[in-house]
């Protein structure tokens, strides 16, 4: 009987060699608790392989055809097979030597059958060994699918049990805290050993040829186990149809949460199942499955991702959806990342839904210029605050400054005019973003619908006002937040407050000209001498004027306190001097005449409380008292 | 007029009796009204389309992949046209009757998209019994000799094949049952080392699990009337292209229905178009085949009148009895046997494998298609 020699082994053995005398003892354990028959002498499972490598590597070199197998290789399957029924009773993964021996004994037999296969046998007892071999194989193969599985799923369930913190008796308190602290950090939850196994596992199927039965199981256990993921954060499947008919406020809800699931798909469950995928079938030789198996599984889950986006975006487009679709558009734009390792026509789904998103956006807002284009309201603001549509659309856009990279990114697709760029390029006010030029063009029309408002108005110093107060309140809200501000650029900004003063002057000049007009000096001296008749015509129109104007202007309204206090200051520099030089001067005159308090009706302390009392939004009050 | 003289769409006669009337007043001939033209050659386009596939749709042709593939290619042709039509008459969309029968062309067309996500979710299942059907090929690989390993192999996805093509209904509770046996304890019968692949159905949530493809249907069907002569007078003549574009989706969707698996699957749908329309008779033609067809395959319980399923049904089972009859050692005439039925099921699969994602990728362009359509008029609407 030939013994085998100790010439060079494949690197199998010799790593089986330099394992620890702990593997080799259970080895030895392994064969001789297998039932052997007696003919065959009792040799171990390490001298069996070391035969059966050697008979392989033999006929890899031999060109004779083979006639018989050799007594040392003869009882293999056997032994392999009983191997296979102590370890389905056993089960993988609770013994990582045992485990080790038996994968390298079913990667033996798997190599001889395939190596075998590759010959002319014409010889009986050849053919029947190899017959009897691959039954071993398939028995073995079958079961290491079985394990496979079984390993896949009872970590799945091991997860779900620990969410459910319904803790079973053997898993330790210790460990159970870690997988909770591991369930937010870490998916799948894999212990490494496990992990270990079923690199071992798929491997060996892999080698022995049944690639095919080794992926599917994988795919299906990690199928259900991202449904399971989902269902627990409630996503279930949605029609297209009923998503059209969800009022919006409840869609909002729905929304939250699938970005909330989509965000955790791109940091922990997809980056996750791609650690899981390249462990298990780490050999460089796999890297077309391993792409295959991610594919698959990030595909099937995205496209539902996918499917929810195209819904929403087939709703009708309102204002108040902007926000949420640029929240969307930004989640996509997050996963990209997560599924890179994966297939193209994946990511190329990805874009397009986010290409509807930002179309849906765009049109939106849209809507919001047509709105300002749109609002024709015949009645003026009372008093002449801001506007309703002034609030509105700087609200509106103050917000969607937030989104701003996004909403350039989302313009940027939009093709621009031809002439409109044109235009704009040597005007280094325009040298804004895409987005910029929109949020330009919304200004622009509600300058313009602010300006045929302000019309409404009959009185001209009251338009002022209005003026004042809309542009007043659209600078402070552009000066408030950075983005806007950068957005819109210095020079623009500089244009509105110059507005703004202009406004004022307006203003001035509308209400306290003629105020002032009645305290000029010219043509009060006739003939050298102070014309009695004249001061006091001064006084009285004076009165009358500056009555009118606090009784009116006492309801009109200036919101922002500092413009309130700025428009009194400069009324209060304009008249008060004014008039205290003129009460100085020509009071006297008055006074030794009767009912001098007929004309000299305010005292120049009194201009300046009264002034106080403008721009308040106070109904008309009873004229105060002299005191 | 006599009555064959209403041959042809409704609406064009319409028009052509209003420009017949106008030519009796003015005694000279008005230029031909393009509108008219336009929607003329529309029905013409749709009519040629389907001749072309009633004429392909030969015994072995019709609802193969192939076929589906090409239906699916007179659809996106079909709503090209139609989408050139409702943006050059925009103008008139907005008004009374065609905003309400865009409207309800539009809601129809939502109904459509969860059907090709359905149907994806089916083709996903087709895949999957193209793997099983990859390993009983690979198992008897025709080069090598067969062993018994390789024929178990081979036995057991056969199986698999066979239980994951029973038709939904029959089998879902003793395979989930399967299931739930599996993944908890160690299950040493046999039963357990089938890959009970019925339960991969239960991973198919493109769409809620309370959704019927035959409701569907239904009610994409629902109230599908001829356009009223009020409106088509009303709208120019543009509601007929409408009627024809909701019948050709509503055609195709029941198409895919009845060959791909999905849930609830029914085909009991009122469909019936008057035989005036240019393409009325082809599409009835074709409608009454695949009934016949359905009729005659139902009596099987499949789960999709798709030709390839079909196939692989006939080839696999066929192995089946054969792979059961083998006995070891392998005599030379089961051996060329076996050799002979792997070359046929290479043949079926070999067609699926080419055609299936490509296939998938069409299913997906007419779902693309339509929410374009859709949004582009709401985007018009703003």
């Amino acid at each position: 009987m030939e013994k085998p020699e100790n010439h060079a082994m494949e690197s199998e053995t010799l790593d089986h060699h330099k394992s620890d005398d702990h593997s080799d003892e259970s080895e030895q354990q392994l064969a001789t608790e297998t039932p052997k028959s007696d003919s065959s002498s009792q040799l171990s499972l390490t001298q069996e392989m070391e035969a059966v490598d050697d008979f392989i590597q033999s006929l890899s070199s031999s060109t004779d055809p083979l006639k018989e197998i050799p007594p040392s290789v003869e009882p293999f399957p056997e032994t392999v097979d009983s191997l296979v029924s102590k370890m389905e009773s056993s089960g993988l993964g609770r013994d990582e030597a045992e485990d080790s021996a038996f994968i390298l004994a079913v990667n033996r037999i798997s190599k001889s059958v395939l190596t075998l296969r590759e010959l002319r046998l014409d010889s009986t007892p050849v053919s029947s060994w190899l017959n009897r071999a691959s039954s071993v194989q398939n028995r073995a193969a079958s079961l290491l699918d079985e394990e496979f599985r079984h390993l896949l799923d009872r970590s799945r369930e091991k997860n779900k049990n620990n969410k459910n913190a319904d803790l079973s008796s053997d898993s330790t308190q210790v460990e159970s805290d870690r997988c909770v602290l591991q369930e937010e950090e870490t998916f799948p939850d894999f212990p490494p050993e496990s992990i270990s196994t079923l690199k071992k596992i798929a491997g060996a199927m892999i080698s022995a040829g049944y690639e095919a039965e080794c992926c599917m199981s994988y795919e299906m256990s990690r199928r259900h186990a991202f449904k399971e993921e989902l269902s627990e954060v409630g996503f279930e499947g949605i029609n297209v149809e009923d998503v059209q008919r969800i009022p919006w406020e409840s869609l909002e809800g729905e929304i939250a949460s699938w970005i909330s699931i989509v965000r955790r798909c791109s940091t922990v469950l997809f980056p996750g199942e791609l650690s899981l995928c390249t462990a298990v079938f780490s050999s460089e030789d796999h890297a077309a499955t391993r792409k295959r198996l991610f594919t698959g599984l990030v595909s099937a889950v995205t496209i539902r991702f996918l499917d929810f986006s195209g819904a929403v975006v087939l709703t009708k487009r309102s204002s108040e959806k902007l926000f949420k679709f640029l929240d969307m558009y930004e989640t996509l734009r997050d996963l990209v990342p997560a599924v890179e390792q994966s297939d193209s026509d994946l990511i190329e789904e990805i874009k397009l839904a986010q290409t509807r998103l930002g179309e849906a956006a765009v049109t939106i807002f849209g809507e919001l210029e047509n709105s300002i284009k749109t609002d024709q309201g015949r009645t003026a603001v009372p008093s002449g605050a801001v506007h309703p549509l002034t609030r509105y659309t700087m609200n509106y856009l103050k917000y969607a400054c937030e989104y701003k990279d996004t909403l350039d990114q989302v313009f940027q697709t939009e093709p621009e005019q031809e002439t409109r760029r044109n235009q704009r390029e040597d005007d280094e006010e325009y040298k804004v973003s895409a987005f910029g030029r929109q949020m330009i063009k919304v200004m622009e029309h509600l300058d313009a619908n602010l300006e045929v408002k302000s019309r409404l108005y009959r009185d001209p110093a009251l338009r002022s006002i209005f003026l004042m107060n809309n542009g007043r309140y659209i600078l402070q809200k552009i000066k408030g937040s950075t983005e806007i501000r950068d957005l819109m650029g210095q020079a623009w900004t500089r244009k509105r407050s110059t507005e703004l003063r202009q406004y004022h002057k307006s203003y001035q000049r509308e209400t306290w000209g003629k105020v002032l007009q009645c305290m000029n000096q010219e043509g009060i001296q006739v003939n050298g001498k102070v014309s009695k008749p004249v001061l006091k015509e001064r006084f009285k129109v004076f009165n009358a004027m500056f009555d009118e104007i606090h009784k009116t202007q006492s309801t009109w309204i200036v919101s922002d306190e500092q413009m309130q206090s700025e428009l009194r200051v400069s009324i209060a520099a304009l008249v008060i001097p004014a008039y205290r030089s003129f009460f100085g001067r020509y009071k006297q005159h008055i006074d030794s005449g009767r009912h001098s308090d007929k004309y000299v009706k305010y005292q120049p302390e009194d201009i300046e409380t009264y002034i106080d009392d403008l721009f308040d939004g106070n109904p008309p009050s009873m004229a105060r008292k002299r005191t | 007029m006599p009555a064959t003289e209403f041959q042809g769409s409704f609406g064009r006669s319409l028009l052509t009796l209003r420009r017949d009337q106008t030519d009796s007043n003015h005694h000279h001939h008005q230029p031909q009204n393009t509108m008219e033209a336009e929607l003329d050659s529309f029905q013409r386009q749709v009519a040629e389309k389907f001749i072309d596939l009633n004429a392909s749709a030969g015994d072995n042709n019709l609802l193969s992949l192939d076929w589906i593939s090409k239906l699916l290619d007179s659809f996106l042709c079909c709503q090209e046209e139609f989408r050139a039509i409702i943006f050059n008459h925009r103008s008139q969309i907005s008004a009374p009757p065609m905003d309400r029968i865009l409207s309800d062309y539009f809601e129809r067309s939502i109904k459509a998209l969860d059907v090709c996500n359905a149907i994806r979710d089916g083709i996903e299942q087709i895949r999957q019994w193209q793997k099983l059907s990859d390993i009983v090929i690979s198992a008897l690989d025709s080069h090598r000799p067969v062993g018994e390993g390789q024929l178990r192999r081979a036995k057991k996805a056969l199986i698999d094949l066979a239980i994951g093509m029973l038709d939904e209904k029959d089998h879902s509770s003793t395979t989930s049952l399967a299931h739930r046996n599996r993944s908890f304890g160690r299950a040493k019968d046999n039963h357990s080392h089938h890959r009970s692949f019925g339960h991969f159905r239960s991973l198919s949530w493109s769409v809620s699990r309370s959704w019927s493809a035959s409701k569907q249907l239904q009610a994409l069907a629902n109230n599908l009337n001829t356009p009223k002569p009020n409106d088509v007078a009303a709208s120019n003549g543009l509601a007929v292209p409408v009627y024809t574009m909701t019948s050709v989706l509503l055609f195709v969707m029941w198409v895919l229905v009845a060959a791909i698996p999905c849930q609830d699957r029914g085909l009991q749908v009122n469909f019936s178009v008057p035989r005036h329309y240019q393409w009325a008779v082809p599409v009835m033609s074709l409608h009454d085949k695949i009934v016949e067809e359905s009729k005659r395959r139902d009596r099987k319980n499949c789960c999709g009148l798709l030709k390839e399923i079909d196939r692989i049904e006939k080839s696999s089972k066929v192995m089946n009895e054969l792979v059961d009859s083998i006995q070891f050692p392998l005599s030379e005439e089961k051996e060329s046997e076996v050799k002979q039925r792997v070359v046929e099921l290479v043949e079926v699969h070999e067609g699926l494998k080419k055609g299936l994602d490509p296939f998938e990728r069409k299913v997906r362009e007419v779902f693309h298609r339509i929410v374009r359509s859709r949004t582009e008029s709401l985007d018009s609407l703003c």
